[in-house]
């Protein structure tokens, strides 16, 4: 650390140095009287070190609830939200995704998760102007092999879908070309890629969004009840590290989870299940519901006719996607159907 | 200037020092002078200079009260310190359920600490504070300004807009009830616009970021003398993961705490802070405690725990030194945090409306 490029005393520096001090978060460690004992400097002098560091930290760093409000700039603006493609779920997110933060996408299997994975995958590929982000997207898989026929298969409608694109500017993106697919199906693996090949990739611009598909699939095996401190260890520091490099690249990241049996009324109650005749809630319990920005919940609706929980293999069955907490978002939920070109909403 | 060492207010060390060196009173001190000291009893010059900084300062306070005392600490009786809390402002949060069994809303001065799951309002309430601050003196506000601090990057400010809307409105209806010269003069300057650009807001990402931070504050708040509330949302997300070291982190959290306490009460400000919830496995059972450890809840002076019943969200007051422990629910509409259902009007009001500066009386008197 280059302590003479800060504006402090020359006795202040030499202290410093002696006392062997080699980062600002060394500094702001110690508490004023182990900083006095350690540097024999005056309390005055610390103050002004401590002082000094801290401003030199957070230089410019305030902003007023109206500057945030009037910000139009694409990348800072928090108003630039990631659509999902059709206007529906738009209305039910206001805009669609935050971009800064973790958003959680929980649900029973074959509810439509992955679709609504893939389907953002290429929204994010758009311009601004339509929803986008201009960029490409980051997907890993934990479980499943990535399924890159249906991403064809999605790619090939996108015009059906995104009617509001001009057919040439569907027709000049690669979609393809910038979605970067990961494995990792251990813990280890999953480490790797978010410390190393994840901020490369999100620090190049090659990618604004990422999506994990599922966190789950990482704990279910390898953590038995008794080791559940470890596991919360695990979650909170794959939490911060995404936290951080959403905030660093503003970029949004879409964590898919599974359900599981809701033990008891509250734990259900809890995550406001409103669909009938299930008691599911998100895996990964409140450790990891500390680290998100927002959760979703997707669930098949049982039509009358068809007994609950047999799955309906006809092509419009209806299911719900519900807002289970958001800090901009009431609870609501809107129904949809996946059909060949895409997820798309039912007014 | 005959004050002996012993009572002087110096560290015990140094005292100790003085002490077998010879010094025995005051006016020694000042005789021998810094470098003398210095050399004496083996100190640097700067503290030998500040040591006699003091004693100076001691010996001029002595002078100008002849009754004697102490000038480093304030001497009030209990009476003023009683005087001055019941003056002391609330900031209402417009759910007067919660208000009332705050005392009046969230008190200046003191460290509110909002516990609860994800999702059962808490940065909601942060919001809705950071508005309700700023609501005028004559609609039974304090005027003042907020300073957001957050961690989690959730503040919203489509979500404050639709707050602050709803905030103004409703002063508007209260003055068009009551034409009064002054609540329309004051409701010129209390404009969505005004109430924005009134939210100082602070993104810290990580525990060096917020500590450097709160070392600022004091200067920022000397400088933005209106500010009334400082938010802090939330505590806990910077602290909970990258601490192999749990002792580094319970002493950096106590010192935050002690920084937070003083300017609480320097710059009459509220400081509110939210903590996640852990579980803590039991015997049989796991429970929703707040997390940040035990010792943390000795910081904040009030403490409120969110909770669901089901689907209804509830609000407990926990820890508070002049409320009783109690349960209310509370709603989250597009206007903010409210009431579940229209106040009842309580036959223990005196007056047209209940004064929210008054403790409502406890239920033990009536049976």
């Amino acid at each position: 650390m280059d302590w003479d490029q800060f504006d402090l005393s020359p006795k202040i520096i030499a202290a410093l140095k002696k006392a062997d001090i080699k980062s600002v978060k060394e500094v702001l460690n110690l508490s004023g009287a182990d900083l006095q004992r350690l540097m024999k400097l005056s309390s005055a002098d610390i103050q002004c070190l401590l002082k000094t560091v801290s401003h030199t930290l957070r230089r410019n760093s305030m902003l007023t609830a109206l500057q945030l409000y009037q910000d139009k700039n694409h990348f800072t603006s928090q108003h630039q939200k990631l659509s999902l493609g059709c206007s529906v779920l738009d209305n039910l997110l206001k805009g669609g995704i935050p971009v800064v933060g973790i958003t959680e996408l929980a649900g029973e299997s074959s509810a439509g998760k992955t679709q609504i994975g893939l389907q953002l995958c290429l929204c994010v590929q758009y311009p601004y102007k339509y929803g986008g982000l201009e960029s490409g997207a980051v997907y890993i898989c934990t479980e499943d092999v990535f399924p890159s026929k249906r991403l064809q298969q999605l790619i090939d409608q996108q015009h059906k879908l995104r009617a509001d694109v001009p057919a040439e500017i569907i027709q000049k993106i690669r979609f393809g070309n910038s979605i970067f697919v990961e494995q990792a199906a251990d813990l280890d693996t999953f480490q790797q890629c978010i410390s190393r090949r994840l901020s490369l990739l999100l620090a190049r611009g090659m990618a604004r969004l990422v999506v994990i598909d599922s966190l789950a699939a990482l704990f279910r095996c390898e953590f038995g009840p008794a080791q559940s401190a470890l596991k919360a260890r695990y979650l909170q520091t794959f939490g911060a590290q995404l936290h951080s490099l959403s905030t660093r690249f503003r970029t949004p990241i879409m964590c898919i989870n599974q359900v599981t049996d809701a033990v008891s009324e509250s734990e259900a109650a809890q995550c406001s299940c409103r669909v009938e005749g299930s008691r599911v809630t998100p895996a990964l319990g409140i450790t990891w519901s500390n680290q998100l920005l927002m959760r979703l919940m997707v669930s098949r609706v049982s039509l009358p006719g068809h007994p609950p929980g047999a799955a309906s293999h006809c092509a419009g069955s209806t299911r719900t996607l519900s807002v289970i907490f958001a800090p901009h978002l009431p609870p609501s939920f809107c129904y949809y159907t996946v059909q060949l070109e895409g997820v798309k909403g039912i007014k | 200037m005959q004050r002996e060492v012993g009572t002087l207010p110096l560290a015990p060390a140094l005292r100790a020092r003085l002490a077998a060196a010879g010094f025995q009173t005051a006016q020694e001190l000042l005789d021998t002078g810094p470098c003398g000291l210095s050399k004496e009893i083996g100190i640097s010059r700067e503290e030998a200079l500040e040591a006699l900084q003091v004693v100076r300062q001691e010996c001029h306070g002595d002078a100008a009260r002849p009754a004697g005392g102490s000038g480093a600490t304030r001497k009030c009786t209990a009476l003023e310190l009683l005087e001055e809390e019941q003056t002391q402002g609330f900031i209402i949060t417009f759910c007067s359920a919660l208000d009332n069994i705050l005392g009046g809303g969230v008190q200046l001065t003191k460290i509110t600490e909002l516990c609860g799951a994800p999702g059962v309002g808490k940065t909601q309430l942060c919001m809705q504070l950071a508005v309700d601050v700023q609501i005028p003196e004559c609609f039974g506000g304090v005027a003042g300004e907020a300073v957001f601090i957050d961690t989690e990057g959730s503040f919203m400010v489509d979500r404050v807009v639709d707050i602050a809307a709803a905030c103004v409105q409703h002063c508007h209806l209260i003055a068009e009830a009551q034409p009064e010269e002054d609540l329309r003069k004051a409701l010129e300057t209390f404009s969505l616009e005004n109430i924005l650009s009134h939210i100082y807001y602070f993104r810290c990402r990580d525990y060096t970021e917020l500590l450097a931070q709160v070392y600022l504050l004091p200067e920022f708040l000397s400088e933005h003398s209106k500010v009334r509330l400082v938010v802090i949302d939330g505590i806990a997300f910077p602290f909970r993961h990258d601490f192999e070291d749990l002792s580094l982190r319970t002493r950096l959290l106590n010192g935050l705490a002690q920084q937070l306490i003083i300017i609480a009460n320097d710059h009459k400000a509220a400081v509110v802070l939210t903590n996640q919830m852990t579980t803590r496995i039991g015997q049989s059972q796991s429970t929703l405690v707040p997390a940040l450890g035990e010792s943390w809840g000795h910081a904040a002076t009030v403490r409120l725990i969110f909770h669901w019943d089901n689907s209804q969200r509830l609000a407990t007051l926990y820890k508070s030194p002049s409320q009783k422990e109690s349960t209310i629910a509370y709603h989250i509409t597009s206007h903010g945090f409210r009431d579940v259902q229209p106040p009842a009007v309580t036959h223990s009001t005196e007056g047209a409306e209940p004064n929210p500066r008054k403790r409502p009386r406890t239920e033990e008197e009536k049976q």
